[in-house]
């Protein structure tokens, strides 16, 4: 309701985003640069208009030094080489901090409006659409609690709330249901997944541990080895039946076969 | 535990003043000093007493001078913060100048101040505000320099420009440093009110400690430094207070004391 007409329809071959021989390094501390860490290697990822791309890789792997580099956010002092055309910097894109980053000084529905409020959009109906949002991500009622007082799993919620609700075409989320309960990560999952993203011209790319989340969410989903990252599967879910590529996904993210 | 803290707290503190107090009175009619260089603290109790209905207007010009000087010095040292933070270019020139003007005590200025603006109550509120703005500016440019990463990275991944940063992260978080200032501010401002009093001017507790000591009249004297510090600790809590208003967002904090860690 709030996308302008530019972002519909654009070009099928034109990715959302893209980058190629993504590489991130943090120097290490120290004057000698002691455990320097090589966060990805020579990652590539495109992500085409209207695709749902979900990554997923062991912890520390970069998934969210990715994500971060997407958003057009260089991590200070990081050192990134490699080809990004299309990366979502500006006003295109939405990012979902693994940490919340909700604001101390604003109460829950304030927090909502942010992104809202950086987006430009009309105030009154950014008020009613986070009033709808927070009834439907079970906020209901906390409209004016101080994050503080609001539990891991609900300020993730208020959180994706905040970033969901300018519209913008590019959605980056970095693990936004890892503080939640099953129940209502099923329900979360569910108004992502109805999320009309083709229609929009829009797309996601969701960081996420869960592979099952991952095979329920995305079109395709992205295997990081572990540090440095690195792609090792790059999978499109089938339409029919997703136990073979749960068997693969598994086998890409424990490659010695221990945990089995 | 919380009988003990109290005692701690509150008995400890008062019976050691009431025997310092007891000391004073014992020592004085022991040593037959003669009032004019030390009274007795009940002589100072019924001087206190005495005097109490002249000091309104004094007491009245030294509040007004003192409350007018903090929230004139809160105003620019906050414009001034927001300044240095907006624009790169103002904090590189000016505030080294501003932190070297403070190797300048500002009651050394209030002379030149009162030649510039006479005897009445401007120069008093500017050498209050003069006081009062740095340590304000200070907190608060420490507070905006040092805004939480994790804030300014959501609002850059939501297509923040700088104005947005600066309206939704950096004012908002130097509040509370801003605040922090002010409460410092608060306890200097009432003395440099009187001090200023102490050179020229018709009212205020400055004037009433000069006139008392022109008539060598100690315990007067003693009666305006009590009421210096009591006005002193009333500003506080009211600073205090307001800045706990001004912050509901803030979590009531551990009651954590000096001397009461359990360890
Ligand atoms: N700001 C930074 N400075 C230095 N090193 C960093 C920084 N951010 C990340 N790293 C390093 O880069 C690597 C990847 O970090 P990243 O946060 O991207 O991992 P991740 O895949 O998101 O892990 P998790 O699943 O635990 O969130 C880590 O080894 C980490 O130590
Ligand atoms: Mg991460």
């Amino acid at each position: 309701m709030t996308t302008s007409p530019s972002t519909e329809a654009p070009t099928a071959a034109a990715p959302a985003l893209e980058v190629a021989g993504l590489t991130v390094t943090f120097p290490g501390t120290g004057r000698r640069a002691v455990g320097a860490v090589v966060a990805l290697q020579e990652v590539d990822l495109e992500v085409a208009v209207g695709e749902f791309v979900a990554v997923v890789g062991p912890s520390g792997c970069g998934k969210s030094t990715l994500l971060r580099v997407l958003a057009g956010l260089t991590p200070p002092g990081a050192t990134v080489t490699g080809r990004s055309t299309g990366t979502a910097c500006g006003r295109s894109a939405a990012w979902m901090p693994q940490r919340d980053g909700l604001l101390p000084w604003r109460r829950a529905l304030p927090n909502a409006l942010v992104g809202a409020r950086i987006a430009g959009m009309d105030r009154a109906v950014a008020d009613a659409r986070a009033r709808a949002l927070f009834d439907e991500f079970g906020l209901a009622g906390f409209e004016r609690a101080w994050p503080h007082e609001l539990s891991g799993g609900m300020r993730q919620r208020l959180a994706l709330l905040r970033t969901c609700l300018p519209g913008r075409p590019i959605l980056l989320l970095d693990e936004p249901f890892g503080a939640l309960d099953a129940i209502t990560r099923r329900r979360m999952n569910a108004w992502l997944a109805g999320l009309d993203l083709a229609g929009r011209g829009r797309a996601v790319v969701l960081v996420t541990h869960d592979v099952d989340e991952a095979l329920l969410l995305a079109d395709r989903v992205v295997v990081l080895s572990d540090r440095p990252g690195r792609v090792v599967l790059d999978l499109r879910v089938p339409r029919d039946g997703t136990a073979g590529a749960r068997r693969a996904l598994l086998e890409a993210l424990d490659p010695a076969g221990e945990a089995r | 535990m919380l009988v003990r803290h109290r005692w701690r707290r509150v008995v400890a503190p008062a019976a050691a003043g009431l025997v310092l107090l007891v000391g004073w009175e014992v020592g004085v009619r022991l040593s037959d000093l003669p009032a004019f260089v030390l009274p007795p603290p009940s002589q100072v109790a019924r001087t206190a007493v005495e005097v109490a209905p002249l000091l309104g207007t004094d007491v009245a010009t030294t509040l007004t001078e003192a409350g007018l000087g903090l929230v004139v010095g809160a105003v620019v040292g906050l414009l001034l913060a927001v300044l240095i933070a907006a624009f790169p270019w103002v904090s590189d020139t000016l505030y080294p100048l501003v932190t070297l003007t403070q190797t300048v005590p500002t009651v050394v200025l209030a002379p030149l101040l009162i030649l510039w603006a006479g005897f009445g109550l401007l120069p008093k509120i500017v050498l209050v505000a003069l006081t009062a703005f740095f340590p304000v500016l200070v907190a608060a440019v420490t507070a905006m320099a040092t805004v939480d990463a994790e804030h300014s990275e959501m609002v850059a991944g939501l297509g923040g420009t700088r104005r947005h940063q600066f309206w939704l992260v950096q004012l908002p978080a130097s509040v509370p440093g801003a605040l922090g200032g002010l409460r410092v501010a608060a306890t200097y401002a009432i003395g440099a009110a009187v001090v200023a009093e102490y050179l020229a001017g018709q009212s205020g507790l400055g004037v009433f400690v000069q006139r008392s000591r022109k008539g060598y009249e100690v315990d007067q004297i003693l009666v305006a430094v009590a009421l210096v510090a009591v006005l002193t600790g009333l500003l506080f809590l009211l600073v205090d207070g307001l800045a706990r208003l001004a912050t509901p967002w803030q979590r009531p904090s551990l009651p954590s004391r000096p001397g009461r860690t359990p360890l």
